[in-house]
């Protein structure tokens, strides 16, 4: 039990990074995601394709990859590579985002082409404008079919925050496996992973809540 | 000019040709009702009315403004104006699933008009009074019987005070006690000579609502007239058929 505490200052500085990129991740990939799914329906060609490109790129391979490419592959680049040095947390940061948004693109398209075209045109012959059919009519109802995977994604991040060790950012993880080798014991592993299953599990009952509050579905 | 004009309406989805030359004129106050079998162009026409469909060609003149003249569409400003005096009840009714039956009617008017909040709520419930379903002002259209959301749609039409309503009526597929009930709530508004166009394969509703009946078939309007001719002396053998074979 002393030696639990001992370990855990760093450990819980882990997850404090860890909470940290989440809460980027979240609070960037989800507006950007957002935009990749209008870019993809826009009517002129090359910006969809471009979306398009972009989502098939990214979900095509590894964050691991990616991570790796940002932090060192950029500045490799022969001319612009020295303007493109990120440190290892920016550089984190700049993948998950662009990782996720293209994750979210997808989730929010699929969820846009759940909704019936009937919505729209009653919208139209009950003279709403294209913003407020937008904004009113249609956001609600996609958001209320995205949330269960929107949720499975954010669990998906929580965990995906340990390949912060690739780039050698302190993360849980880094302070686990610091501790094991100091320590020549599993018990920080253990600790490790009640720290990941309490943060999903707290986000896991968030989302509960929220999808409630998005449920009109009830029933009779 | 009459109420509603239309004169060679035409409109071709790719190469196939559904609406050839439809004219016929509503006068206000006037209860229409459009039959013919499946595939003959009745909502095809129906949704050209409203501009959710754009002809091909033909006018359409709603008290005294062209929807489209000879093919010709006005300004988006002006088809807004004229199509905002209809309002149209669909098929699947396409109430907002996300919102209550009280937010379904006063949003609409919230967002496209200046509207006092206690004279909207207050209107929200005469609507509702008036399709018998004020009991259901805080519930979910996924908490409504088929017959119930149509007539939360026709209330929700009727919020904006159109002079015309456009009605898909196809009852058959519903409660058979509720579509009484629909049905009465269209015959009342009839009584308050509301211009009404309704695309049914609903007789019994043509029979005795409406003052005029139109028999559409390949995308031609083949007959026109009171339900009297229209029924009890078809001048075409195809529209007897048509009739024999609702029966
Ligand atoms: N969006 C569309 N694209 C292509 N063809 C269409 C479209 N809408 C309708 N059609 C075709 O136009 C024709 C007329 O359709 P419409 O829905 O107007 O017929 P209807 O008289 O209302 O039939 P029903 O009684 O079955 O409702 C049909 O052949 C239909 O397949
Ligand atoms: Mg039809």
């Amino acid at each position: 039990m002393d030696y639990i505490l001992q370990i855990l200052g760093p450990m819980l500085q882990g997850a404090l990074v860890t909470t940290a990129l989440f809460a980027i991740v979240i609070v960037l990939s989800l507006p950007f995601g957002f935009g990749i799914t209008m870019l993809a329906r826009c009517r002129f060609r090359p910006l969809a394709w471009l979306a398009r490109g972009f989502i098939y790129i990214i979900r095509g391979t590894p964050l691991l990859l990616q991570l790796l490419f940002i932090y060192f592959g950029l500045p490799l680049i022969p001319g612009i590579g020295q303007y493109l040095v990120f440190d290892r947390f920016t550089a984190a940061c700049v993948g998950f985002v662009l990782n996720y948004a293209a994750y979210f693109a997808e989730i929010f398209r699929g969820g846009l082409l759940a909704i019936d075209k009937g919505q729209y045109e009653a919208a139209q012959v009950l003279g709403l404008s294209h913003p407020q059919t937008f904004f009113r009519v249609i956001i609600p109802q996609m958001l209320r079919v995205a949330l269960p995977a929107l949720s499975n994604e954010s669990v998906t991040l929580v965990k995906d925050t340990s390949l912060l060790y690739a780039v050698s950012v302190p993360e849980i993880l880094h302070a686990a496996k610091t501790a094991v080798n100091r320590d020549v014991t599993i018990v920080p592993f253990f600790v490790a992973a009640v720290i990941y299953l309490v943060m999903n599990t707290v986000l896991t009952l968030l989302f509960k809540y929220i999808e409630k509050k998005f449920n009109f579905e009830r029933e009779m | 000019m009459a109420f509603i004009e239309i004169s060679g309406l035409q409109k071709s989805f790719g190469k196939l040709e559904v609406l050839k030359d439809v004219s016929f004129t509503v006068e206000k106050g006037d209860v229409v009702a459009v039959i013919g079998s499946s595939g003959s162009g009745k909502s095809t026409m129906l949704r050209c009315l409203i501009n959710l469909e754009t002809v091909g060609g033909g006018s359409i003149a709603i008290e005294d403004r062209y929807l489209v003249k000879d093919g010709k569409y006005p300004a988006k400003k002006e088809i807004k104006q004229i199509t905002s005096k209809m309002g149209m009840v669909f098929q699947q009714f396409n109430l907002f699933p996300h919102l209550s039956v009280r937010t379904n009617l006063e949003m609409p008017v919230r967002l496209t008009q200046k509207a006092d909040k206690k004279e909207l709520s207050a209107q929200c419930e005469e609507m509702l009074q008036k399709v018998g379903l004020l009991d259901k002002i805080d519930a979910y259209p996924s908490q409504l019987s088929g017959g119930q959301k149509q007539r939360v749609a026709i209330a929700r039409a009727l919020m904006l005070n159109p002079d015309i309503m456009l009605f898909f009526l196809f009852t058959s597929a519903l409660d058979p006690e509720l579509t009484g009930e629909v049905l009465s709530v269209m015959k009342k508004l009839a009584e308050e000579h509301m211009t009404m166009i309704v695309v049914t394969h609903e007789m019994a509703f043509a029979r005795e609502a409406a003052n005029k009946v139109i028999f559409m078939d390949g995308g031609k309007i083949l007959e026109a007239g009171t339900p009297d001719e229209i029924f009890n002396h078809p001048k075409y053998p195809r529209t007897a058929e048509f009739l024999r074979s609702t029966l």
